[in-house]
């Protein structure tokens, strides 16, 4: 059955249908998030000073060195699907358990910061405070998303291959990689007042 | 492909399709569908319901507005009706009737498939459809409908203005009901690139698959913008964050920016399968092709996409700099010309054809009709001091209506006569349908063309009565009147529509000679839509004989039958070349359930009860977890 | 003679404030009707609305006789003048895109490039006299800088005078207009609008609020009244001035101080209209009532009844209160 899942992965001439699902959610996901960025940049040419007085610049080095550990698990993430077209199911599973590692580590440390930047400054007191924690937490909510997908194959993959499951790897595959764009233009926009 | 005489090799084959595609029973039936056909019969009747809800709120609106200081309803009661019968019209009608009914149900039976790619996904669509409808209609039984008007403008949908939880049914509704227009979207854009027939590339789609297909790439990019600007509605009602409020460096127009963002998308979205359905009607009636054909196709993609740059021409008024309004002018300019095409093109199939004017190709006459009209008043708005004059009046509400009702409406009546023989296999009363367009035709023009006059005379919009020494009294009482006979018009169409179901004459397959492929099956199709998977040439495969008699040569052969389960083929994107043989779902309980927990979620979040939201998201959580248990080719 | 020249001079500043009612009533009630200008402005808007409306009509009655042409020609598949589905196709080229395009642009340019210079805001410092009005939740606050004028709902401005409105709201959008005079403007929290109104004739022109601003925003009417130079000069020096009269003790006591300011005296409140000059105006409840001695004691009595859901809550008052503070407010000229 794996292997039957894998050939016809392998001899199909365009792409299959939930590959085209995952690409037209993304697109409306990646609207989602232009909207977000944009409200940002809108809400910073309207106001005098960004961010407020009171509010400290964002901080750099932590959000940048975590965000490039988030974009590398894109190549365990698509090692995995490459593995599962070849029919080799373990290695994919290995391949989603070292990125669910790591981007439980990145998801972690950043709550830590969110939560930290809670403490500091609330939405509640300004329209910089309220877009941040609304742009910054729909990323981190992302992210869980695709951590529960890796997660649920990680599982389904226990009894075997199927083109269903082969479809959602490739899927999750695209969504991650989507994640980790988005994960490097939300970090700009959230630093970009300290450049 | 409608055989006389079948073949026993044929005649096994499908009595085979039949087995394997035979539906579950009974109301547990209907309750675990995921046929496309039976899907969009529930958003049929659905919609229809909400349909007689807003018209019902019209009504009882144009009551109050018979005569000057009249005290029918009061203001909060009017203020009421008017935002829920915006709201209703526009995301439980208009759209869901176009997309959720026509578009199920015809999409994949002109493009020969045998259902759409995403099977449960349709049926989810469905029930957060109607959970969302339920959800805000719940308000208005509350008496705390949304009452801040269509685009709830801040600082108006504040709390401080606006406590009740009017605006939070609002919000939180609209945030529901667009995931389902959302997944209906995704399923159309992936149904027409990968489940065509094969041969049929992508030029040779059927033009109401194009105008799906522009409909559904626009709520793709438009719906996020609403969807932001109603979470930020919400984190500042609920959670006391500052998008919208000066004094903490938020911005009013940053909501008016985001809604028209969406909003005008939406009238495209909301015109757009009007086109579609436009477009079938003219050709069949006309007896010839349809006029420069790829240029229409065209215009109806273009129209999508420039609809995306105009947005600030509704904020004309608010003080944005001149140089900004002139930009947007220009804009509008510009969508005007996908349009004008089409018009053309539409009437000159006509000329040049032999037209029999039965009902559907009145509608259509009356939809052209109303379009140009409604077209040229939207056209006299790009001039800027003229829509700084006359925005806001109820001149915009005699344009919009010409097109809501004049051109989306009038091709959803005729497209329900159209398409009624094939859903139903009987024919409608032809003689009643031609008196019913008249009389909707006239109700129309009465209730919708003296709001152009009253609103150059001043009458500014969303006003629950009016001063007697303005002039407004005599057009207001002629629009209402012409509002009842309208609704006399409709009520004759349902009537006759209801009456032919049980008593019309039986229809056989093809009773208009219809060029597109839901022609080329039984009425109603069977469920598995089409014995052989047709063989498609051109864009009107109905209308090419030879490729008809191809199909009845491989039901006997056995080719392309794909009768082991609910299968179906998936092509190449561009050319229609023959990929895979995609296994299908039957029915599943888990759409529903899932609808349920969605339904949770939002009315825990009505309520403020954030924790239960968590909890109802977990348990959605769980059911989509056994949604992806069930995979279709285990079955 | 100097005895003669102090005797005149009040005579003369009664007669010319008579004379300016007469205009009032010459002009009657007035319209609220774009096509009926009475201002620059508003002479380029309505003439741009005929010129194209009688375009609209010519492109509409060319799509019906198409239409005719279909059913009149519905047993032959030519084009009247010969053709088949070539030619259609040039006219739908020629008619769905280079005609309009001809036409689009030769608007835009006449309108958006030409017309806007009419109906645009007018620079600072172009206009003699500057006014300032903020919107509420259901009345129009109106005030004179330079002056201590304020009103409510009722804009006085001199004939023929180019006359700069700024504006703000108080609460929520609202939006200026005054069909006869200018185009709308939209007035908004943390932004200024700003509108040019210069009437060429005496007169009243009514206006209202539109944009919709909640439960009352049907009753919310501004009375633009244009007045002559001297007349308005009158008018002003007059609403500057502070109240005269002695205040009914139940004015403060029914705590209308606190919402309700009339300079002079001690009530100071800043939610409600200004009521200084409130007996000299036409309406009352921004347009819901004339404003005569009975529906005063009518509102006073249950504001709730005229205009539900406005910010003045019912007071239990006697019946010789509300008459007393009736003529007390009806005397406030």
């Amino acid at each position: 059955m794996s292997a039957d899942a894998a050939r016809i992965d392998r001899s199909r001439a365009a792409k299959p249908n939930g590959w085209w699902g995952m690409a037209v959610f993304v697109a409306t996901e990646a609207t989602l998030f232009g909207t977000l960025v944009g409200t940002y940049f809108y809400l910073e040419f309207t106001n005098p000073q960004w961010p407020p007085p009171g509010i400290p610049d964002p901080k750099v080095l932590a959000p940048l060195l975590l965000t490039a550990a988030l974009v590398a698990t894109s190549v365990p993430v698509q090692v995995a699907y490459s593995a599962a077209r070849r029919d080799r199911v373990r290695l994919a599973q290995l391949a989603l358990v070292v990125a669910l590692v790591v981007q439980a580590v990145y998801l972690a440390l950043q709550l830590h910061l969110f939560l930290d930047d809670l403490d500091t400054f609330s939405p509640n007191a300004s329209a910089y405070a309220s877009i941040y924690f609304t742009l910054v937490g729909a990323h981190h909510f992302h992210v869980v998303v695709g951590m529960l997908l890796e997660a649920w194959l990680v599982v389904r993959l226990v009894t075997g291959l199927t083109r269903y499951r082969l479809v959602g790897l490739q899927a999750t595959a695209f969504y991650w990689h989507f994640v980790n764009v988005l994960a490097v233009v939300v970090l700009l926009t959230q630093i970009s007042p300290a450049l | 492909m409608a055989v006389d005489v079948l073949t026993p090799g044929a005649e096994q084959r499908i009595e085979r399709l039949h087995r394997v595609w035979r539906p579950r029973p009974g109301v547990l039936g209907w309750l675990t569908t995921v046929d496309h056909k039976r899907i969009g019969l529930l958003y049929f009747f659905t919609t229809l319901a909400f349909f007689g809800a807003g018209g019902i709120e019209a009504l009882l609106m144009r009551t109050q507005l018979a005569g000057p200081d009249l005290n029918v309803v009061g203001p909060e009661t009017y203020d009421q009706l008017m935002t829920m019968h915006g709201v209703t019209m526009i995301f439980f009608f208009i759209i869901p009737m176009t997309t959720g009914a026509f578009g199920n149900y015809l999409v994949p039976l002109m493009i020969g498939a045998r259902d759409m790619a995403f099977p449960r996904l349709n049926a989810l669509s469905y029930w957060i459809f109607l959970g969302s409808g339920i959800f805000i209609y719940v308000g208005l039984f509350m008496h705390r409908a949304p009452n801040c008007g269509w685009f709830c403008y801040t600082p108006l949908n504040r709390r401080a203005f606006d406590p009740g939880p009017n605006v939070d049914f609002y919000a939180l509704g609209l945030i529901f009901n667009s995931i389902a227009s959302t997944a209906t979207a995704l399923n159309f854009i992936v149904t027409i690139f990968k489940l065509r027939a094969p041969g049929m590339s992508l030029n040779r789609m059927p033009l109401f698959i194009f105008a799906m297909l522009a409909v559904s790439l626009s709520l793709i990019f438009a719906l996020p913008s609403l969807t932001a600007d109603l979470v930020y509605l919400e984190l500042q009602r609920k959670g006391g964050f500052h998008f919208f409020d000066v004094a903490h460096g938020g911005d009013a127009f940053l909501w008016q920016h985001l809604f028209w963002l969406f909003g005008h998308p939406e009238v495209y979205i909301i015109v757009l399968p009007a086109f579609g359905i436009a477009t079938s009607i003219i050709p069949t009636f006309s007896k010839r092709r349809m006029i420069a054909f790829p240029l229409v196709a065209l215009a109806e993609l273009l129209v999508a996409f420039i609809g995306f740059g105009v947005w600030a021409h509704h904020m004309f008024a608010t003080g944005l700099p001149t140089i900004t309004l002139v930009a947007f002018a220009a804009a509008s300019m510009m969508v005007v010309i996908p349009s004008t095409i089409q018009v053309f093109a539409w009437t000159f199939t006509v000329v040049l054809g032999r037209p029999e004017f039965r009902a559907p190709l009145l509608f259509i006459g009356g939809f052209i009709v109303f379009f140009v009209l409604g077209g040229l008043s939207g056209i006299m708005f790009a001039a800027i001091p003229f829509d700084q004059a006359t925005t806001d009046t109820y001149f915009v509400v005699a344009h919009f209506h010409f097109i809501i009702f004049g051109a989306a409406v009038f091709p959803i009546l005729g497209g329900m006569y159209y398409w009624f023989p094939k859903v139903t296999g009987r024919l409608y009363h032809e003689r009643a349908a031609q008196i019913s367009f008249w009389l909707t035709f006239f109700g129309t023009a009465l209730t919708f063309f003296p709001m152009h006059i009253v609103g150059l005379l001043g009458m500014t919009r969303r006003v629950y009565t009016y001063k007697p020494h303005l002039g407004w009294d005599a057009y207001n009482l002629s629009e209402t009147i012409g509002s009842f006979i309208l609704a006399a018009g409709l009520l004759l169409i349902f009537a006759n529509l209801v009456w032919s179901r049980f008593r019309g004459a039986p229809s056989g397959p093809d009773p208009f000679r219809g060029g597109t492929l839901e022609w080329a099956t039984s009425s109603p199709p069977p469920e598995y839509n089409f014995a052989v998977i047709p063989k498609v040439t051109s864009p009107y495969p109905n209308w090419d004989p030879a490729d008809r008699e191809d199909d009845a040569r491989r039901l006997q052969a056995g080719t392309l039958v794909l009768e082991e389960g609910h299968e179906t083929p998936a092509v190449t994107v561009r050319d229609g070349y023959l990929d895979e043989v995609l296994r299908m779902p039957a029915e599943s309980p888990w759409p529903v359930v899932v609808g349920l927990g969605v339904a949770l979620i939002f009315t825990m979040l009505l309520l403020s009860h954030f924790v239960l939201a968590s909890v109802a998201a977990g348990l959605t959580l769980f059911a989509l977890a056994g949604w992806h248990l069930q995979e279709p080719e285990l079955e | 003679m100097s005895g003669d020249r102090v005797t005149r001079a009040p005579r003369r500043r009664g007669a010319l404030l008579l004379a300016s009612i007469v205009p009032l009533f010459a002009a009657g009630c007035g319209k609220q009707d774009v096509l009926d200008p009475h201002s620059h402005p508003e002479r380029k808007i309505s003439t741009l609305c005929w010129v194209m409306m009688t375009g609209a009509w010519i492109g509409f009655a060319l799509v019906v006789v198409l239409l005719f042409l279909g059913w009149a020609r519905r047993n032959r598949d030519s084009l009247p003048f010969g053709g088949g589905e070539r030619a259609a196709t040039a006219l739908v080229i020629a008619l769905g895109v280079a005609v309009p395009i001809l036409v689009l642009s030769s608007l835009f340019v006449w309108s958006d490039i030409f017309v806007i210079r009419a109906t645009d805001a007018p620079a600072r410092g172009s206009t003699r006299l500057t006014v300032r009005v903020v919107g509420h939740q259901w009345w129009w606050e109106i005030k004179y800088p330079g002056t201590a004028a304020v009103t409510a709902n009722e804009l006085h401005i001199p004939v023929g005078t180019r006359v700069r409105v700024e504006g703000t709201t108080a609460d929520v959008i609202h939006s200026l207009w005054v069909p006869e005079l200018n185009r709308k403007v939209d007035l908004v929290p943390g932004r200024e609008a700003v509108l040019l109104l210069d009437a060429d004739r005496a007169g009243t022109y009514p206006g209202q609020c539109a944009e919709f601003c909640g439960l009352q925003h049907a009753h919310m009417e501004l009375s633009v009244i244009a007045q002559p130079r001297p007349q308005f000069r009158a008018w002003l020096a007059k609403e500057s001035k502070p109240a005269r009269g002695s205040m009914p003790g139940a004015f403060a006591e029914e705590t209308c101080s606190s919402c309700h300011e009339i300079r002079g005296t001690d009530a100071r409140g800043q939610v409600g209209p200004d009521l200084t000059h409130f007996g000299s105006r036409t309406t009352l409840g921004a347009g819901v009532l004339p404003n005569d001695p009975e529906n005063l004691r009518e509102w006073i009595r249950d504001p709730q009844h005229p205009k539900p859901g406005n910010r003045m809550p019912a007071l239990p008052l006697s019946d010789a209160d509300v008459r007393a503070l009736a003529s007390y407010l009806e005397g406030l000229k």
